[in-house]
């Protein structure tokens, strides 16, 4: 592949814009201990406090710190989304690579999965399994990887299926090259791209679930969460606390989203340059 | 033709085994008893009749595959369960909240699939402009705020602000308007949800059609019809962008599954009585038949709606015959 990743990235504005602000809220979430002025777990000062140098955004229903658990929660969220995209493109690549090697039956049921999972909306899946099982951040991590790996593995299952048939891979096997080595040494960077960008949009949809199902009261109540944040907030609307308690979760949701999302194209432009805005027009 | 056939039906049989199982198997392969796996909560008292009954009801008595028949010929019958908490049959409570969500679904589906089209087609034929530059800035920018945080805005801004727009419900309760105010009152009560829905969707559609559109524009025969003399509006629809919306045709079933998702949250921030809002009710009581019963019926429309374009794919894109 002639492309440079990183040189293009960095000339990639809405690539750098994104990665800037990623970067930002996971300095923010790593140090969460340190940035929080309070336990968000404790009582710090009676409830309905306005803003204050003390509680920058005040106090909530139960006199918890709401910036405290704003950042507490931002980690929640980056923390949801990182295991998901890992668990769910690991799945997607280990089930794609050996549907394209093994072929057959295999090839055929592993694919027909996944066109299936295409078709079920997520989210009743995992209201479903949250409500048989204790709905703990474990289970939900592991169902949600569990029906999002198809779209990697549909990528990766044509790319090597492409790649076994180059000329470069079967002149590395006939010159005796171990499987293990042509998949380290060839397929493995080819399929980088496809891995980098179905982890980024892993990760989005995973921390978008993560909110949504604790907005919807679905997740594990002791930890803290956006989402958990915005339905009490939601819930005490009539005293105005729109401003210091409800946009804040929002604001910092909708930023983690954005920040991936313009990742996400940034990558899909690198990797197909015919999508670059800079590229001439051919008519 | 065939092959293509073959695979269709395979996934589509996949899909409802994988709805069974989540519907009928798991519970029954949970540690402790199906029977409290399902109805637990603190709303309930069981009692020794209720419990004799639920077993009863469900052949939790019989083995597990007279278990299975039983509940297939349920399915059969349209049967999906009772909910004990709303005393009443899950089909008729889906069936009383399933027009809301056709309408806000359907309209929203329609709508955001034309301006993502439109916007697609215009910015992807400047590329690079700066009616290209700043819409796709926008579009991603609105693409990165969840439907859950739209929601919230306009809910807090249009309803709490300024009190144009009713904050609950899909008409107003107890009025006695027939006729041109009725439709009024419906309408009034969409707008927000769908305004919000719909916002939430078009990015999707925006950047699928956008970079479509870029590869098309590309190929030869664009530049012939160019050459031709042909005005700029019909290369851009009739010529590029009839091949350009193929990626967005197989997509269709999978926007549905987006919709139904973003409709379950929109619909719970406005209160608006659909699918969705049930749900949100179903989650609070611990209501287990009743997300089983939303859970089949969005499954099957979903999978109805995949049914339907892959019947239509031959007439929308022509070629597929002579690919297999």
């Amino acid at each position: 592949m002639h492309i440079k990743p990183f040189k293009e990235f960095k000339k990639d504005k809405i690539g750098v814009a994104g990665l800037m602000l990623i970067l930002l809220l996971i300095t923010t979430a790593i140090l969460a201990p340190v940035i929080a002025p309070h336990d968000p777990w404790d009582y710090s000062a009676p409830a309905f406090q306005p803003p204050s140098w003390e509680h920058p955004l005040g106090t909530n229903d139960i006199g918890y710190d709401i910036y405290s658990e704003l950042v507490w929660s931002l980690r929640t969220s980056i923390l949801f989304g990182i295991a998901v995209a890992a668990i769910a493109c690991t799945i997607g690549l280990v089930l794609g690579v050996s549907a394209a090697l093994i072929g057959g039956m295999y090839d055929m049921v592993v694919m027909r999965i996944a066109d299936a999972l295409l078709a079920i909306p997520t989210i009743m899946i995992l209201i479903l399994i949250a409500a048989y099982f204790k709905p703990s951040t474990t289970v939900l991590i592991i169902a949600l990887s569990l029906v999002l790996w198809q779209t990697t593995a549909r990528g990766v299952r044509a790319q090597t299926l492409s790649l076994k048939t180059k000329l470069y891979v079967k002149a590395a096997k006939n010159a005796g090259a171990p499987t293990s080595y042509i998949m380290y040494r060839h397929v493995m960077p080819e399929l980088f791209p496809l891995y980098a960008m179905g982890f980024v949009t892993k990760a989005r949809i995973a921390v978008f679930m993560e909110a949504g199902l604790s907005f919807l009261g679905i997740f594990d109540p002791t930890t803290k969460s956006l989402g958990i944040m915005m339905s009490y907030a939601m819930r005490y609307l009539y005293l105005d606390v729109w401003f210091n308690w409800l946009l804040p979760p929002v604001i910092a949701l909708s930023l983690l989203i954005i920040s991936l999302g313009f990742i996400s194209y940034a990558i899909e432009e690198i990797f197909d340059p015919r999508l670059r805005r800079n590229n001439a027009t051919p008519i | 033709m065939r092959k293509r056939a073959v695979k269709m039906v395979a996934a589509y049989l996949l899909t409802i085994l994988f709805l069974l199982f989540l519907n009928f198997l798991l519970p029954r392969l949970l540690p402790g008893d199906a029977i409290i796996a399902m109805y637990s909560g603190h709303e309930i008292a069981m009692t020794e009749e209720m419990y004799a009954e639920l077993v009863r009801m469900h052949g939790l008595d019989l083995p597990l595959h007279e278990q299975f028949l039983a509940y297939i010929t349920q399915l059969a019958h349209g049967d999906l369960g009772y909910s004990y908490i709303c005393h009443a049959s899950t089909a008729d409570l889906i069936m009383g909240a399933l027009p809301w969500t056709l309408l806000l679904v359907g309209t929203s589906f329609i709508l955001s699939a034309v301006a993502g089209i439109v916007l697609g087609v215009e910015s992807s034929w400047r590329r690079g402009g700066r009616f290209d530059e700043a819409l796709l800035t926008f579009m991603l920018l609105l693409d990165g705020i969840p439907s859950i945080a739209l929601g919230i805005i306009a809910l807090t801004v249009f309803c709490l602000y300024f009190g144009w727009f009713p904050s609950a419900g899909a008409m107003t309760p107890y009025s006695s308007v027939e006729g041109i105010g009725h439709i009024k009152d419906v309408l009034w009560h969409l707008v927000l949800p769908l305004a919000t829905l719909t916002l939430s969707m078009i990015p999707g559609d925006y950047l699928l059609i956008r970079n479509s559109m870029m590869l098309t524009i590309r190929e030869p025969y664009v530049l012939t019809a160019r050459a031709k003399g042909i005005k700029k509006r019909r290369i851009k629809y009739l010529h590029a962008a009839r091949n350009a919306i193929l990626p967005f045709a197989t997509r269709i079933g999978i926007r549905l599954a987006y919709l139904i998702t973003g409709a379950l949250f929109i619909e719970t921030i406005f209160a608006y009585p659909g699918l969705g809002l049930l749900t949100y009710s179903a989650i609070s009581n611990r209501d287990l038949p009743l997300m089983q019963g939303i859970l089949t019926v969005s499954v099957l429309m979903v999978l109805l709606i995949n049914i339907v374009v892959d019947l239509m794919y031959k007439k929308i894109d022509p070629r597929v015959e002579n690919a297999y």
